[in-house]
């Protein structure tokens, strides 16, 4: 049913909308979840909404979302919770237009395009925007999918199917800050020191391996041409050489005091931390001593153990 | 990266009109125009054209070194071989100058305003500082910040010249180089990370050891208040 678009316009998504789409899914599936326990578990649910944006030219930018009932009766969205979200939308940002809708999923169905259908009198070419909600931790993309409808020749009929777009991911410098503490939520409660410090080592690690990779690719090319087996491209020869000259990055005297001034400061700190640790151990120790055994010289108005 | 960019359109223009050009007097022009584009930084690619290397032998030979002196030489060799070479319009002695900064900066980030007066040859430091804005920040063919106290430019990124033949070689090496400074930095990290954990896992073995050893203890109390 999907093939690739033809429309040839560029679609920005804002991690905004992916994030409260996963959220709506999130809730209600725990919601369904938590009222029926014991028994075979159930489909997991689709939820709707609509998505809302600014569309300038052929430049496509989806900001928002909100989150809509739908019918299974009549199989249609509330079409007057749309009319009256878009109004009070429309006070906070002017510039927003229903852009269109979206659903979790693995893959269109042929219920959506109704869905589609309706939608279409309020934006004459609506977006789909479909996240997979299945987890797949081999996939390396976002598991977002923006179909557009196009009219095909199908049989002789001309009919609506779903394209499928390719999209590309937009952030203003707030949503940013936010993806990011994301990323690096650090597993709260096994607390302990040591997994915090392998989880960001770890990060570390992973980073490392990916320029670790690409450098291989690069001295790999290099080798290859200096052995005549590739063309010498003079272009790609310049960019590498122009590159390769900013290295070693960092290296002058000041930048060396100044990192062993931080290193000596970060290990006194570490020392005396752990000091004063054993000094009140030590403290804590001869007070037990004290009340242990000194209840007899007490009497005798003799000194203490200590 | 966005010079590359910029001048690929250039290059591939000039590469295309070299080719159909027959005499040698169109093409010194066409050298002369190449050299004074105010986009083009790249020689290499003209300069391996067969039909220029046929004005080798000729009268006009004076024009394939001057070439030569754009894509690999600097202001200062020009100079020096002032005699055999022809005389530059004032385009073409700018294109030099900023691809002399360009090569200056391939050896050090940091270069004092006295090393890049005397190698551009320009009297006082207002010149310099203007050139260096004007022709070579705004171009994009350097990046950096000038330090007028310190009196240096400190260059962050600077594009490159064509490259000679050895030079291949050292970047191979440079790169096998950086290559094995981050193969020791992952397993380093890696290490790290299994040392951790395994301190972690001796800690918390530690502090059961202990607490069952406190446990006991107390038992033995409670058995010595009753008996």
């Amino acid at each position: 049913m999907a093939s690739s678009s033809s429309s040839g316009l560029t679609f920005k998504l804002h991690p905004l909308v992916i994030v409260n789409i996963s959220d709506h899914y999130t809730r209600v599936k725990s919601q369904t979840n938590g009222c029926s326990d014991g028994g075979p578990p159930s489909p997991p649910p689709r939820v709707y909404g609509c998505v809302i944006g600014v569309q300038r030219g052929r430049t496509v930018e989806i900001f928002n979302s909100f989150e809509l009932l739908y019918d299974p009766v009549t199989h249609s969205l509330d079409r007057a919770f749309i009319e009256k979200k878009q109004e009070l939308y429309k006070k906070v940002f002017p510039n927003f237009y229903i852009l269109g809708w979206y659903s979790t999923g693995s893959d269109a169905e042929e219920s959506d395009m109704q869905i589609h259908k309706a939608l279409m009198d309020i934006n004459e070419s609506p977006v789909y925007v479909l996240l997979n909600p299945s987890i797949n931790p081999a996939q390396k993309d976002l598991p977002v999918t923006i179909y557009e409808s196009e009219l095909h020749v199908i049989d002789g009929i001309p009919q609506l199917i779903f394209v499928c777009s390719s999209y590309t991911i937009e952030t203003v410098e707030a949503e940013r800050i936010s993806v990011d503490h994301v990323a690096h939520l650090k597993p709260s409660d096994g607390g302990s020191a040591a997994t915090q410090l392998a989880a960001h080592l770890t990060g570390i690690h992973s980073a490392i391996k990916m320029l670790n990779s690409r450098i291989r690719v690069l001295h790999h090319y290099l080798v290859a041409m200096q052995k005549g087996e590739i063309p010498c491209e003079n272009s790609l020869l310049r960019q590498v050489s122009s590159l390769l000259r900013r290295l070693p990055a960092i290296e002058s005297e000041k930048f060396q005091d100044d990192f062993l001034m931080e290193y000596n400061d970060t290990l006194l700190i570490a020392y005396l931390a752990m000091f004063t640790n054993c000094s009140s151990t030590m403290n804590e120790l001869v007070d037990k001593f004290n009340t242990a055994y000194d209840r007899h010289s007490r009497r005798g108005g003799r000194t203490a153990f200590i | 990266m966005e010079t590359e960019e910029g001048q690929a359109q250039v290059i591939q223009h000039f590469v295309n009109k070299a080719s159909t050009l027959e005499t040698t007097s169109s093409l010194a022009n066409l050298i002369a125009e190449a050299t004074s584009h105010p986009s083009l930084f790249a020689f290499s690619e003209i300069l391996s054209l067969p039909n220029l290397l046929q004005l080798q032998g000729t009268e006009d030979s004076a024009y394939i070194d001057l070439l030569r002196l754009f894509a690999y030489g600097t202001w200062r060799d020009y100079k020096g071989n002032s005699a055999l070479l022809p005389k530059l319009l004032p385009d073409q002695i700018l294109k030099l100058k900023q691809l002399t900064v360009l090569t200056l900066s391939e050896t050090t980030k940091v270069l004092s305003y006295n090393k890049l007066q005397e190698e551009l040859e320009v009297s006082n430091v207002r010149e310099l500082e203007d050139f260096l804005i004007n022709d070579c920040m705004y171009t994009g063919i350097v990046k950096g910040k000038l330090n007028q106290v310190g009196r240096c430019f400190e260059v962050q990124f600077a594009a490159e010249r064509d490259l000679m033949h050895g030079q291949l070689g050292s970047m191979i090496d440079t790169l096998g180089n950086w290559l094995a400074t981050s193969d020791t930095m992952l397993s380093l990290t890696e290490e790290k990370i299994d040392w951790a954990s395994k301190m972690c896992q001796l800690n918390m073995d530690r502090q059961q050891e202990l607490q069952g050893r406190i446990d006991e203890a107390k038992k033995n109390i409670h058995y010595n208040v009753i008996s």
